[in-house]
């Protein structure tokens, strides 16, 4: 495996009127191809703004990320972002959701790429529904719209912001396992921003542990837990031993909030 | 999961259960109770004012009551007159709604557009939105002649900043999430405002045409009260010079119908957007 995004000394300050915020501090990471990587830490210590820099909403203040090996890009159309709860336009039908990107980017083969979310509907039952609006779904099909939504521009980079955190814990544990299994089957690397370690632990093979703000990596745990979905992993037997594990990494510092 | 999706419909048709029967019977009932009361409170509201005035109780020069309403409308109608009155108001009303209520939002989205001009304009909108409008009619008529442009600029200017504050607000207070995702999509300004901001605020901006109806009314009115030789306003303030109260009875509520048509074509509007 190679690498596909890499962070070396990234560091990022918000400025404000009252100070100069540091979120990221010499942070250094990699991601390899058809990796899924977890991101944990403390809340507010920077996860989201990790994701903002990678996606180009941000621009980092020192420090390299690249991208294959080059410097990121501002609209880099290789990197699909997929946000905190659903963001699902209301007064849009279901299709005129997915479709979103196409209507945005207007690329060369949108028709193509229509035909792609299409399929993608249809595979994961969400066909029946295309000229519904986001409020005749449930929480959990409205996050599998999203991520086909997210899937459609076929970005090789998937970033996911804590996409589970409005889900009860039920149907949470099932749409994790159908956006694991729709990650994997359409072959793409991924990032987890999540607070829920056991989240993390089933669904990558790869947990990054920020410490607080300003964030930089406090470990990096690379997992080989037994199973093929996030929900038969979590009945693996060195799960509670690795949750163990990341909780102390995670806990031991006094300032964390 | 592969259901095509139903909408949640009140069922005209088949009751499911007895009790189902039974709460569908007591919404029916509940429903033809407050029509009946409502009718009913008309009804003695204008038979008591017709008694009063009948019986000499109340003084119906200074009061009116219902017949003579009723008789006024007749020989009005009869004379042809009315139309011209009716027709003026009305007209001015809609302009001056149209303008605002379309001005205005297009102000909004051009102080949305450039926040910095939103931040240098801030105060003056402010004042102007604090100031009683009825204060500038003497500049509006100096300005603009005693006639029908003088009214519809009255009408304007008391419906316009609220407009232009309701929407700019409805503009700002949109996601900042839904924003970075179409950021995220590579979208430009343009494409954010088309997309997500203006579609966001539509329940807003209808919200904004329920409360112009109203406010387009008090302003048409207050023009006509000013300077005016046409109109509902008009007749209203001229019945009352001449002490002819019947005919200010007569066009206030004729002026009442007609509020209420338009707010009634709003809702209708909200309906139709809302299917
Ligand atoms: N636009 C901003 N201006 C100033 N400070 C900011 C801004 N956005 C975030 N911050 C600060 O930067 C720090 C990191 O923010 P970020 O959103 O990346 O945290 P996070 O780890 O995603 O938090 P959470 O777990 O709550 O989602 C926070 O302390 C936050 O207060
Ligand atoms: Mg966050």
């Amino acid at each position: 495996m190679s690498k596909l995004l890499s962070f070396k000394d990234v560091n990022f300050f918000y400025q404000t009127k009252a100070e100069e915020i540091q979120a990221l501090k010499d942070l250094s990471f990699d991601i390899d191809y058809q990796e899924f990587a977890s991101i944990v830490g403390p809340s507010g210590c920077g996860k989201t703004t990790i994701l903002s820099l990678i996606a180009g909403l941000l621009e980092k203040s020192s420090g390299e990320i690249l991208l294959d090996g080059k410097p990121i890009q501002k609209n880099d159309s290789r990197i699909g972002y997929m946000f905190q709860r659903d963001q699902l336009f209301e007064w849009r039908t279901i299709w005129q959701n997915v479709t979103l990107s196409i209507e945005i980017s207007k690329p060369k083969n949108a028709d193509q790429k229509k035909e792609l979310a299409k399929e993608l509907l249809k595979k994961y039952d969400l066909y029946d529904f295309i000229s519904s609006k986001p409020r005749a779904l449930s929480g959990g099909m409205r996050q599998r719209v999203a991520l086909i939504r997210t899937l459609v521009m076929e970005p090789s980079l998937l970033l996911l912001d804590e996409p589970f955190s409005a889900l009860d814990f039920q149907t949470r544990l099932n749409v994790c396992d159908d956006v694991y299994g729709i990650i994997k089957n359409e072959k793409k690397t991924a990032i987890l921003v999540t607070h829920d370690i056991s989240e993390a632990l089933s669904m990558s093979n790869k947990v990054i542990v920020l410490s607080s703000r300003p964030a930089s990596v406090k470990h990096v745990q690379i997992l080989n837990l037994n199973g093929e979905t996030p929900l038969s992993r979590r009945e693996a037997p060195n799960f509670g031993e690795l949750f163990d594990l990341i909780w102390k990494t995670l806990t031991n510092e006094k300032e964390t909030c | 999961m592969k259901k095509k999706p139903v909408k949640p419909k009140i069922s005209r048709v088949a009751p499911y259960s007895s009790a189902h029967k039974k709460y569908l019977q007591k919404q029916r009932n509940d429903k033809i109770f407050v029509l009946i009361m409502q009718i009913m409170l008309l009804v003695l509201a204008i038979g008591l004012w017709e008694l009063l005035a009948v019986t000499n109780v109340v003084d119906p020069f200074f009061v009116s009551s219902p017949s003579r309403i009723f008789k006024m409308f007749v020989s009005l109608v009869a004379s042809g007159t009315i139309w011209k009155h009716v027709g003026i108001t009305l007209l001015e009303t809609i302009i001056g709604f149209l303008i605002a209520t379309f001005g205005g939002t297009l102000i909004a989205i051009l102080l949305w557009w450039n926040q910095k001009l939103r931040r240098i304009l801030e105060p003056y909108i402010v004042v102007l939105n604090s100031l009683p409008k009825i204060a500038l009619g003497p500049i509006i008529i100096l300005w603009f002649g005693s006639g029908m442009s003088a009214i519809v600029v009255m009408c304007i200017l008391i419906t316009i900043v609220l407009t232009t504050i309701s929407m700019l607000n409805a503009f700002n207070s949109c996601d900042a999430d839904k924003i970075q995702l179409l950021k995220s999509m590579h979208a430009n300004k343009f494409q954010i405002f088309w997309k997500l901001i203006l579609p966001n605020a539509t329940d807003e901006f209808i919200s904004v045409l329920k409360i112009n109806v109203g406010m387009s009314w008090v302003g048409t009115i207050m023009g006509e009260y000013l300077s005016s030789s046409a109109g509902l306003g008009f007749l209203i303030v001229y019945g009352s010079q001449i002490f002819k109260i019947d005919l200010v009875m007569t066009s206030t509520v004729l002026l009442c119908l007609l509020a209420a048509l338009m707010y009634m074509a709003v809702c209708l509007i909200e309906k139709i957007h809302s299917r």
